[in-house]
């Protein structure tokens, strides 16, 4: 019998959690990891190995194929462009304390899209093989430009067989026409709420009253638009949040179930300031929440899900689940989804753009008028993959992970450096930690949790193996 | 029940006859394939086939537009092969098999009666992007007329989709080239697996061997990337055992398209074998819960099939799709008024409510 490579690591308590390279995992002890190391295994590790999936008696047998196929489904391997994120304006009616790169005033000039712009814009759309797209609105606020966004629509609904639109909006001002152009079934809203009044007032409107209205359209875009469509993010400074049952409360009262909470995305000085202190902060706030998420889940008849955590959760368990763009391995940046600028400037992510923005590096890969600079992207997506990273190759976490080059760059201003020194290394090992941890509790609250965000009637047992 | 076959008279024919019957000719009418509705008195509906007269006889409300049937000389019935307004279409190729399912629902005859090219006519007559089911017996026991009845069929008509249920003891390596081509994306294979080990799964078979060699032709189809759907019919033999064979299809058959969990259906061997087989799943639910949660939280597409809705717990429903096929489905008297009767999918034609589910009926 052949053992597939086990990485492990020790989570306590006697128990060491081991993993093999796709993806299958179990609990198991010291003495395990003696025999495992000295090539001394009993009939029942060796059994226990094969029916998990660890192993194989003989190349090309159902364990091997099994195996071989779970690791080819973790690779990510993009598909044809069919995902753009459009900046038509850069201008917005907020000012946001910590926005301080991607927007200008509402009455600034020069930072809309041109004539020019929008047609070769909607020519590079044109261009793309794929038969959907779906389109993201972001800004600046791009309600400022309605005339934009119906153009973009009305163009990719004629174009492609199938087309989806998210509109980015503070949902600050939104007009009459603003709510007939949101109504339509292909169109989505994706707006942010600091999970408070008095937190989304100190963090983005300034002013009560404008929070009021916020909130008021927030409500109306509820009853009116659906909650299906309708999805909300909190920006939380970990130096200041708000309590984590107050952001649940405040998003299951307007029926919102999923909660993606982002820490306060600081750039340039800010960043050198805040940025390291701030990881060990973010991970024990992040905690809390979760538990607060266990405790309101054991009791309430809707369930509720920080979204990261759900995707990382299945992550875990289904290897290909790869729908989201922030976390899956490798990550190849410019091909199947792009970010496109007010001035027609191409970026690989919205953190591309920002960094590009304020002059900390150039990372745009072209332009609606000449392309995409496959040079450029060459280089930045030779790293793009954690299998062959020599930190990554020893960590446990590894098949679930991904990597972020803009991000590390955004930090470091360079992509070599041990990965435990990262940001997002510190942030995923103690995010995966606590997940299996969860995985691993035998507690009814916590399994209620999991079967929620799995999406599954209950949690199997089963799911969390132990070989003694 | 939906009638399958009608009363005839024929034209003088010397050989099997397949006609597409139209209520009116289209404008791409094919006189050598097709009939055309001249009139209608006392139940029979006349034919204008080829200026000879062809004649059914069939209910007022049956709508046989678009229906592909198939005669034999000298024998006054039609079959219906292909049933315009229905998603359950299925060619029974043969009633040979090299398996023994102690709950077959269409014990194996040793006599066979070859059929191909008439599937082949009736199949380029199905309606646009309709999806054929090829099942028998094994049909892979007749592999090369399989494979050219949809190699061929494919190459004129690409809209068509088949399904075939095949026990996986036939496929090899050299089949790689037909299932990673056209067929690839046009065929799903419903295969059964039982159990998760040989042994169990050889006994319910009642075939030695037959779970490694299933195991081999599955790889087989695994690197064409044929579509798979598992197919596991539910019985006391196997519960217990559900959980595991759902680890199984995660770590070993990841690659799966779908995997069927399946009620017994009451006919056949497994009518003959209903007491000692027939797991009551509103009684005992639990070994079919657990290997739903393990396969869907490991993204294994996992479906109830042929469950009643009233017999398994409320948050287990949405993954029961209706799906006995209508012309065998029946509902009870207790189904009257019920609130899930149309999504549910009711029981089968011969289900015997007296050695069924203690629990029916919502409560």
């Amino acid at each position: 019998m052949n053992v597939w490579p086990l990485r492990f690591t020790d989570v306590g308590r006697d128990a060491l959690l081991f993993c093999d390279e796709a993806g299958g995992f179990f609990r198991s002890d010291d003495a395990f990891l003696e025999r495992y190391a000295n090539d001394i295994l009993t009939e029942a590790d060796r059994d226990f190995l094969l029916a998990g999936g660890h192993s194989f008696e003989e190349e090309g047998d159902r364990h091997h194929v099994g195996f071989a196929a779970r690791w080819a489904k973790r690779q990510f391997v993009p598909g044809p462009l069919e995902y753009i994120i459009l900046v038509p304006t850069l201008r917005c009616d907020l000012a946001c304390r910590y926005c301080q790169v991607s927007r200008v005033n509402a009455n600034a000039r020069g930072f809309d899209w041109n004539e020019a712009t929008l047609n070769a814009v909607l020519a590079l759309i044109d261009s793309l093989t794929s038969e959907r797209i779906k389109i993201e609105f972001q800004g600046g606020e791009p309600l400022l430009r309605l005339d934009l966004l119906s153009r973009v629509r009305d163009f990719c609904r004629r174009r492609f067989r199938s087309a989806e639109f998210v509109v980015c909006t503070n949902l600050q001002k939104v007009s009459e026409e603003a709510w007939a152009f949101l109504a339509a079934a292909d169109t989505f809203v994706s707006t942010s709420f600091d999970g408070d009044a008095l937190t989304h007032t100190r963090q983005r409107t300034l002013d009560p009253a404008q929070t009021a209205t916020f909130l008021s359209n927030l409500e109306r875009a509820m009853t009116t638009l659906g909650t299906g469509k309708v999805s909300a993010l909190p920006t939380i400074d970990p130096d200041n949040p708000p309590a984590p049952d107050a952001i649940i409360a405040g998003f299951a009262r307007l029926g919102l179930r999923s909660i993606y909470l982002r820490p306060v995305n600081y750039h340039g000085f800010a960043r050198k300031r805040f940025g390291q202190g701030d990881q060990q902060l973010w991970n024990a706030y992040y905690d809390r929440f979760i538990d607060a998420l266990i405790a309101y889940n054991a009791h309430a008849a809707e369930p509720m899900e920080e979204f990261y955590f759900t995707h990382c959760l299945r992550r875990i368990f289904r290897a290909g689940h790869h729908g989201h763009v922030d976390m899956r391995n490798p990550n190849i940046l410019g091909a199947d989804y792009l970010v496109i600028d007010h001035d027609g400037t191409l970026y690989p992510t919205d953190e591309a753009r920002m960094m590009t923005r304020i002059g900390q590096m150039d990372l745009s890969i072209g332009s609606v008028f000449g392309g995409l600079d496959q040079e450029k992207l060459q280089i930045l997506n030779a790293n793009s993959d954690n299998n062959f990273h020599e930190d990554c190759g020893q960590c446990v976490f590894q098949p679930f992970c991904g990597v972020d080059v803009i991000d590390d760059l955004s930090r470091y201003g360079r992509i070599d450096l041990s990965r435990h020194e990262t940001a997002f290394c510190r942030r995923h090992t103690a995010l995966f930690t606590r997940i299996f941890e969860l995985i691993y509790t035998d507690d009814a609250a916590t399994r209620r949790s999991l079967a929620a965000w799995l999406g599954v009637p209950a949690f199997d047992p089963a799911l969390a193996p132990v070989h003694k | 029940m939906i009638p399958l076959r009608f009363r005839a008279e024929l034209p003088p024919i010397e050989e099997p006859l397949v006609v597409r019957l139209r209520d009116r000719p289209t404008d791409d009418f094919h006189d050598d394939r097709e009939a055309a509705l001249i009139g209608i008195a006392e139940g029979w509906r006349e034919y204008d086939f080829n200026g000879f007269s062809l004649r059914i006889e069939a209910e007022p409300g049956q709508s046989l537009d678009g229906d592909v049937v198939l005669a034999f000389p000298g024998r006054p019935i039609v079959h219906r092969l292909i049933r315009a307004r229905s998603h359950h279409n299925t060619f029974l190729v043969t009633e040979r098999c090299d398996q023994l399912c102690l709950m077959c629902s269409q014990p194996p005859k040793q006599v066979h009666l070859d059929l191909f090219a008439q599937f082949g006519q009736a199949a380029l007559l199905a309606p646009v992007g309709a999806t054929i089911g090829i099942s028998g017996g094994e049909p892979l026991l007749f592999k090369e007329q399989i494979f050219a009845l949809i190699g061929n069929t494919l190459s004129v008509r690409p809209d068509l989709r088949f399904h075939v249920l095949t026990n996986a003891q036939h496929f090899d390596s050299e089949d790689g080239p037909f299932l990673h081509g056209r067929a690839r994306d046009r065929v799903l294979w419903g295969i059964p697996l039982y159990a998760p080990d040989a042994a169990d799964h050889d006994a319910i078979v009642v075939k030695d061997g037959a779970f490694a060699r299933l195991f081999q032709s599955v790889a087989t189809l695994a690197k064409a990337g044929a579509q798979i759907e598992l197919r596991t019919v539910v019985t006391r033999r196997n519960a217990a055992l559900l959980p595991r064979l759902a680890r199984l299809i995660a770590t070993e058959l990841p690659f799966c398209t779908s995997w069927a969990l399946m009620q017994l259906e009451p006919i056949g061997f497994g009518r003959m074998n209903w007491d000692t087989l027939f797991h009551d799943n509103s009684v005992d639910f639990g070994p079919v819960a657990r290997a739903l949660n393990i396969a869907l939280a490991r993204d294994i597409d996992v479906a109830l099939y042929n469950f009643p809705l009233c017999t398994i717990p409320e948050e287990y429903r949405t993954y029961a799709p209706s799906t006995i096929s209508d012309w065998k489905q029946k509902y009870l008297e207790t189904c009257q008024g019920c609130s899930l009767k149309t999504r549910c999918g009711g029981f089968f034609e011969w289900y015997d409510p007296d050695r069924g589910f203690a629990r029916v009926g919502l409560e």
